[in-house]
């Protein structure tokens, strides 16, 4: 066995094939596929351009309901059709583009309220680039660089990218740069303005919002029951203001006592339901760490409430409880009056720490990652830099965890605790992939919406604080790409089991352009309160109301729906892949070699033709054979249709 | 189900019984079947046999376990499963079974007891009774086998003393004491000589075989010569080589001693726009270039392009054989772990450790070359000669990399088997040496071809859709390379293989060469058995294992079988126009140059040249061809590819496949060496899945579509046998289901009630997955109801669908009616 690895401890002291067998599919077979998932449609494609963000911003797939207007008469079709509500703020013309790959690039730019716009204008066909400002980190005016007189730009980009413009030192110097112009639009919360999600009324055939409804959830899952029940005691975010107002508890745990339990939990945030096992009764719950400090504080309801949570799940008389932070960790919280619960005080339980560490090292390991493949990639070293990131490494023990978890809950039929320090980023994390490998109704894509609706959401991971969306100060230490890692370990899920999910590539890909293009609402905010007092369902779009809309390009044509299957991944390092079609797809030489998805679609096309006409062939048979009823002993059983996996 | 007394109570009155060995051995009872239905092999014996022994199935073969019985036999450690059909005894003998290992391929062998980890060798004694045999392969394969608590003891004990006691150890005779177990026997001898060939791919042995691919390619201009017929013009070459017409014999035996080994440029492959692909050996120096002789030279060298000849050299770029050599078995080591002591890489150090290894960066460098040649070759009229100092390690693996990217014929199987024949086997790559069956010659172990098939599969990961021929194939062709039966594998060169097969019939051509005595066992005749050739897939792998070779589907953009090399001139490619004729540049580090003394002949020592060609080292031919390679640099990626997909018209076909060569681009080949790593055990489970690639599998399932409407449309009288055929395919699927389940082991120990959860992986051909609860395999036609109660049931899921769909019989093997699975049905019908 190897050594490291906290897999090893899964398969604890019962032998080994006691285990449920775990699988890994990391066939190469199928990398292509996945990767081109990402290919889009070969109309969306300039076959020059690298930007692909323009090819994945919505305008160019869903026809807007009212006809764009034409704000440059002279240009040809390679202009921006703008958004409703989006507005030219300035142009400029005779800047250059340093691009990484292919050289200096001299085109002219438009910066909007939503985007900033370049196309070449010395190249055929036309080089462009669009780029949600929301995707913008910082820029940087690189004075004097040049002697020329030049005057350059760096934008450094949250989606794995630094972008280098410069143009002519303005003649007339009351002129405005126009890039202090796209700081002031980058940056709208810092310069006072609104975020453009607010100002962008276009309007789908799906209404997104209404994609999780808490209760139909938690009714889905058969809650309440005779162990659970929903409780309104948040409904005015009293209790927790980081909650969702809808929580599931136990029966036995009048409101009172959660209050006294709330007091004892870091920032209020109870243990609360976030799926049970259909069958076992064995749950996942979630909440944040105990108050317990340096004086080993206790609290009666607290060890009450968990012995409730255990008592709820009849098969099994122990409850796991999983501190997701390093041993070392969570001993240090302790100073500032958090902790973790003693074994002594929680009878029954065991704690099991996960060993992930926290937002600040993820923020540097990614920053790394960022350095060994952005713009030029090492061959010669490219493993041992890869490795020296360790982004790999985190990928793996946080799969690992919601693999314990899910093993635990599914194959040892016990309940599971979850917390780390205050329960919105690993946690968060963990109770999301577990729940994707216990349950496949979230490996649908609406599924998939309402996992993230709720887990991440409802829950309040705070996605403002960690993506800063329309802040200039990229240096806060509260960013970090805790949501980037859950999703890159969704797509390592989807490698190993290409079949299981719903969605494709180019779902999880739209969904972190998203995530920072600040287009749709439903990112924006740190909690449920805050997105209700902001008024988000009312004042802007929702992305799934996009997504929903044109299911047809975020589907897996593979996808089989196996109903009640468990997942479970393989998480050594051998089997996991760096996701090189969201993290170096800036590089035009990382297209995906062959069009596979393409032929995908083609494939399914012509099977839906073919179907078809066996079908109609079937019924004229049919059909003559019922005429000629004397010919004797021809099948009368009409054939079944061919049975598809897709 | 068989209980498990029973069975040991049968199992002890025969074991171990000398009067059978006796009559299998007499060769009387040829076919003979071991009771516990293991088809022997004419002459084979079973050494010892243990019952209730379970096979860790990995991946590839569905996951989870398989019972059945074990067998060692003097050729190959052998497994039954409990519930597979009686073989049939008139069939012809198949040298391995689907969950066999030949002796020769095991590498190690270790046993797993309570606390403990154990190798064993031919010398160890065990102290404990083995819970778990495994056996390390040398083609990277691990297999392991379980043993139940019904398995006797001293069963256990035996069957792993006496695989410890025959399996290859590393002395003088093995190999061929060996190759007599498997092939040795009078009616195995009658077999192999009475066996056809296959006459679908060129084997390049006959005139009529190289003029065969002459014209296949189009390449007008060249000829065949058998001027080495006898192999005196040189000892590696084959007996027939390609060369330019204007050339004569008797000229051209001037020319052999001008290079080393006597290996002169060859002809290999015409690109269709009309390049010609050439080999060489380094040239001689010390030798006098006498007038005449150059004449010829250069005739031999510019082949049919007058105007332009690149020679690229291939030793300076590329890997040496040793450090092929080194990078393998360092990657062997990583891959597999320490064996004795189970302790593998840690994760964390995987990805440097892998670096390190460096077998990446070498498929990296052999296909960077590969795709330079392949441009040039697409520039138009030159000639590229590709020079090693032997000619017989890279200048194989580039060769042959070059005509698989550029050539859509190479992709085919047989269009493989023949390149590997062309530019391998008979180009006299030292296949005996490097693969090193006896074990005596380390210095020169190096396995290129296997480096070779590892840049094929990357390729291949790169543009799945663009091969016939599948990864299994390729998997294949890997493990038969340890496999020391084949005559293409046992050999140097066809003068060794032509050699052997003057004491043999005329049917196979095996090989000479040993140094070993005969062995002192060997009933039959002293001499050796005759070898088959590896491309004999029937002898090793059932017929549904070899349709798994190729795709179901034919790849997209439809092949051409022929090429016209005339014809297919495109007149807006670069065309060197700006290079004078006769013009020879070496290519080297990417860049052009024309050194002095690139052609002995040429330099200042002989200055017969020197006048005419004066103005030869051109320099405004360097940029020019520099700018063409350059323009082909930046655009990598096909730009048909990309641009136009699909709806624009089928893409010229002889586009080269450009690999991407970036460092995420490269993978390692899991499938193949990740197959039975130690770490994939962390679940007790093997891992590592392989199935078909997705569009495969849709292609497939439009193929049946399509089948389906041609039985549609012939009219109600075909539909019978289809719909049978449908439902077996469901019937075998929930065979496999039930295989895999509970009914086997419903009282084995605590830990085995896993199995009884493990449900196979659902197979794309059917929505409903069965639950591992099935009926026995013997029920027919099981009702979709049965399917609808059990769905409900919550399960797992391995990995993603796996690929059962289309070997259905991988674990159960069908009852013996005949019934075809529709596919099968489809491509005998069309």
């Amino acid at each position: 066995m190897e050594k490291s690895g906290s897999i090893d401890s899964l398969g604890s002291k019962r032998s080994s094939s006691r285990q449920p067998s775990v699988d890994s599919l990391s066939s190469t077979s199928t990398s292509r596929s996945d990767r081109s998932a990402q290919a889009k449609p070969p109309s969306a494609m300039s076959s020059d351009s690298m930007s692909t963000s323009a090819e994945f911003s919505p305008e160019l797939r869903v026809k807007p309901k009212t006809a764009v207007k034409q704000v440059l008469r002279d240009s040809e079709k390679e202009e921006p059709q703008l958004l409703p509500n989006e507005t030219v703020q300035d142009m400029a013309q005779d800047i250059t583009y340093f691009c990484p790959f292919t050289g200096a690039v001299r085109g002219t730019v438009m910066v909007t309220n939503y985007r900033l716009f370049f196309k070449s204008t010395d190249r055929e066909p036309a080089f462009v680039l669009d780029l949600p400002l929301g995707v913008v980190s910082r820029v940087e005016k690189i004075g004097g660089a040049s002697s020329r007189g030049d005057v350059s730009y760096g934008l450094v980009c949250k989606d794995m990218r630094n972008l280098r413009f410069a143009h002519k030192q303005m003649e007339d110097t009351l002129r405005k740069s126009i890039f202090e112009v796209l700081i002031k639009f980058a940056f709208p919360v810092s310069n006072g303005l609104q975020i453009f999600a607010f100002e962008y009324g276009q309007v789908f055939p799906e209404n997104g919002w209404k994609v999780y409804d808490a209760i139909s959830e938690y009714k889905r899952q058969g809650i309440p029951n005779e162990s659970w029940r929903i409780t309104k005691i948040n409904d005015h975010y009293e209790l927790c203001d980081t909650y969702p107002s809808t929580l599931a508890v136990p029966v036995n745990i009048p409101d009172e006592e959660l209050r006294r339990v709330a007091a004892f939990r870091a920032k209020g945030r109870i243990p609360v339901l976030s799926w049970i096992h259909p069958e076992s009764q064995a749950t996942v719950t979630r909440c944040s760490q105990p108050m317990v400090g340096v004086n080993g504080k206790r609290s009666k309801e607290d060890e009450k409430y968990l012995q409730a949570i255990m008592d709820a799940n009849a098969q099994s008389h122990k409850l796991f409880i999983f501190d997701v932070r390093p041993c070392v960790n969570a001993a240090a919280n302790k100073k500032n009056g958090g902790g973790y619960e003693s074994e002594d005080a929680y009878q029954n339980a065991e704690l099991v720490f996960l060993d992930i560490h926290n937002i600040h090292v993820m923020r540097e390991s990614l920053r790394k990652l960022k350095d060994v493949v952005y713009p030029n990639i090492e061959d010669s070293h490219w493993l041992s830099n890869l490795e020296s990131t360790h982004w790999l490494e985190h990928i793996k023990l946080i799969l690992a965890g919601a693999l314990r978890i899910a093993d635990k809950v599914e194959s040892g039929k016990t309940s599971v605790v979850v917390h780390c320090s205050d329960g919105w980023d690993r946690t968060a994390q963990l109770t999301s992939l577990a729940m994707l490998m216990l349950d496949s109704h979230y490996r649908t894509i609406r599924g998939f919406e309402v996992l993230l609706e709720k887990e991440w959401l409802s829950f309040g991971h705070r996605f403002q604080l960690r993506i800063g969306h329309g802040d200039k100060n990229h240096t806060d230490a509260d960013r970090s790409p805790v949501f980037i890692q859950f999703v890159d370990c969704v797509w390592q899920l989807t490698r190993q089991f290409p079949a299981a999910f719903e969605f494709n590539e180019y779902f999880l890909v739209t969904i972190l352009d998203h995530l920072y293009s600040c287009l749709f609402g439903t990112f924006l905010c740190n909690s449920e309160q805050q997105r209700l007092k902001e008024e988000i369902p009312k004042r802007t779009v929702s992305l799934w109301s996009y997504i929903n809309s044109q299911l047809e390009d975020f589907t897996n044509p593979l996808y089989v729906n196996y109903s009640n299957h468990v997942l479970f991944p393989v998480v050594s390092l051998r089997h996991l892949e760096l996701w090189v079609g969201y993290y170096i797809r800036w590089n035009p030489r990382m297209r995906p070699q062959e069009p596979v998805h393409q032929r995908y679609k083609e494939l399914l096309a012509k099977r839906a033709e073919l179907q078809k006409r066996v079908d109609e062939l079937q019924r004229e048979v049919t059909n003559r054979s019922a005429s000629s009823s004397e010919r004797a002993g021809s099948p009368t059983r009409s054939i079944t249709p061919v049975q598809t996996f897709v | 189900m068989l209980t498990g007394s029973k069975t040991t109570f049968k199992v002890r009155q025969m074991l171990p019984d000398i009067k059978e060995r006796m009559l299998s051995q007499s060769g009387v009872n040829a076919r003979s079947r071991d009771v516990f239905g293991l088809r022997c092999l004419p002459g084979e014996c079973v050494l010892q046999r243990a019952v209730m022994v379970r096979k860790k199935l990995t991946a590839r073969e569905g996951r989870g376990w398989l019972s059945g019985t074990l067998f060692c036999t003097h050729f190959r450690v052998a497994f039954v499963p409990q519930d597979s059909p009686k073989p049939d005894d008139n069939a012809d003998p198949v040298l391995l079974g689907d969950h066999d290992v030949a002796l020769a391929s095991i590498d190690k062998v270790v046993v797993v007891g309570p606390n403990r980890t154990k190798l064993v060798t031919p010398n160890s004694s065990l102290k404990f009774t083995p819970e778990e045999l495994v056996l390390y392969c040398r083609d990277m394969r691990v297999i392991c086998f379980l043993f139940d608590r019904l398995t006797p003891d001293a069963q256990v004990i035996e069957i792993t003393y006496t695989i410890a006691k025959t399996y290859q150890p590393l002395k003088p005779g093995s190999v061929l004491s060996f190759q007599n177990a498997a092939l040795g026997s009078v009616e195995m001898k009658q077999f192999l000589s009475n066996r056809r060939r296959d006459t679908h791919m060129n084997w390049f042995e006959s005139t009529s075989d190289w003029e065969q691919e002459l014209e296949r390619c189009g390449a007008s201009g060249w000829r065949v010569s058998s001027v080495n017929d006898r192999f005196e013009m040189s000892t590696s070459l084959p007996r027939f080589i390609v060369v330019p017409q204007k050339v004569l014999d008797t000229e051209l035996k001037k020319s052999f001693s001008h290079f080393n080994e006597g290996r002169i440029p060859r002809w290999c492959w015409r690109h269709p726009r009309g390049s010609d692909l050439l080999r060489t050996a380094s040239f001689q120096n010390n030798i006098y270039h006498e007038k005449d002789d150059i004449r010829n030279l250069e005739m031999i060298l510019f082949g049919c392009q007058s105007s332009l000849c690149v020679v690229v050299e291939l030793g300076e770029e590329l890997p040496s054989p040793a450090d092929i050599q080194l990078a393998h078995s360092r990657l062997r080591a990583l891959c597999l772990g320490d064996i004795s002591t189970s302790v593998s890489v840690p994760d964390d150090k995987w990805l440097s450790t892998l670096e390190s290894t460096h077998w990446l960066d070498y498929t990296r460098s052999c296909l960077r070359k590969a795709s330079e040649v392949a441009c040039l070759l697409r520039g138009g009229h030159l000639t590229v000669a590709l020079q090693e100092a032997e000619d017989r390690d890279v200048s194989c693996v580039v060769s042959s990399l070059v005509q698989v990217m550029c050539d859509p014929h190479c992709r085919t199987q047989r269009g493989f088997q023949g390149l590997v024949q062309k530019e391998w086997v008979m180009a006299g790559h030292r296949f005996y040496s490097r693969i090193n069956y006896h074990r005596d010659n380390d210095k020169e172990e190096a396995p290129v071809f296997l480096l070779f098939l590892d840049c094929v599969w990357q390729l291949w990961s790169q543009y799945p859709s663009r091969f016939q021929l599948t990864e299994d194939f390729l998997l294949a062709l890997h493990d038969s390379v340890q496999l020391p039966l084949f005559s293409s594998f046992l050999a140097n060169c066809q003068r060794e293989r032509c050699k052997r097969s003057q004491n043999h019939g005329q049917s196979y051509t095996p090989v000479n060469g040993w140094r070993d005595g005969p062995h002192p066992d060997s009933s039959s005749d002293p001499c050796d058995p005759p070898l088959p050739p590896v491309w004999d897939w029937a002898l090793q792998y059932s017929k549904h294992r070899q349709d798994r070779f190729t795709q179901p589907v034919p790849p997209s953009p439809p092949l051409q079988p022929l090429l016209n090399g005339n014809l297919n001139t495109n007149p807006d490619t670069h065309k060197l126009t700006d290079t004078i004729p006769g013009s020879v540049f070496l290519f080297s580090r990417g860049t052009f140059s024309c050194p002095a003394n690139l052609l002995p002949w040429r330099s200042t020592s002989s200055g017969i040249y020197k006048k005419s060609h004066r103005r030869a080292p051109s320099s405004e031919g360097v940029p020019s061809l520099e700018r063409l390679l350059k323009a082909w640099a930046l655009t990598e990626i096909p730009q048909g590819l990309t641009s136009n997909s699909g709806s624009q018209g089928p893409l010229d076909p002889f586009e080269p496949l450009l690999p991407v060569l970036m460092g995420p681009c490269m993978g390692l080949w899991k499938e193949c060496y990740l197959r039975g790593a130690l770490h994939a055990q962390a679940f007790s489970h093997p891992i590592s899945a392989n199935h078909p690639h997705p569009v495969e599998r849709l292609a497939a399932e439009v193929q049946a579509l399509k089948d389906k409407l041609s039985q549609a449309s012939a009219g109600p009288d075909v539909k019978p046998p289809i719909k049978t055929a449908e439902r077996r395919l469901t019937d075998a699927n929930l065979n496999q289901n039930t295989n895999n389940g509970t009914f086997l082991f419903p009282a084995s120990r605590p830990h085995g009630t896993c199995v009884s959860r493990v449900t196979a992986p659902p197979t794309s051909t059917n929505h409903q997955h069965a639950s591992s609860r099935g009926r026995p395999p013997t029920t027919a036609a099981p009702s979709r109801s049965s399917h609808r109660d059990n769905s409900s049931k919550h399960t797992f899921l391995f990995g993603h669908s796996s690929s059962t769909e289309a070997r259905p019989d991988q674990r159960y093997h069908p009852a013996p009616n005949t019934a075809k699975l529709p596919k099968s049905n489809g491509s005998v019908a069309s």
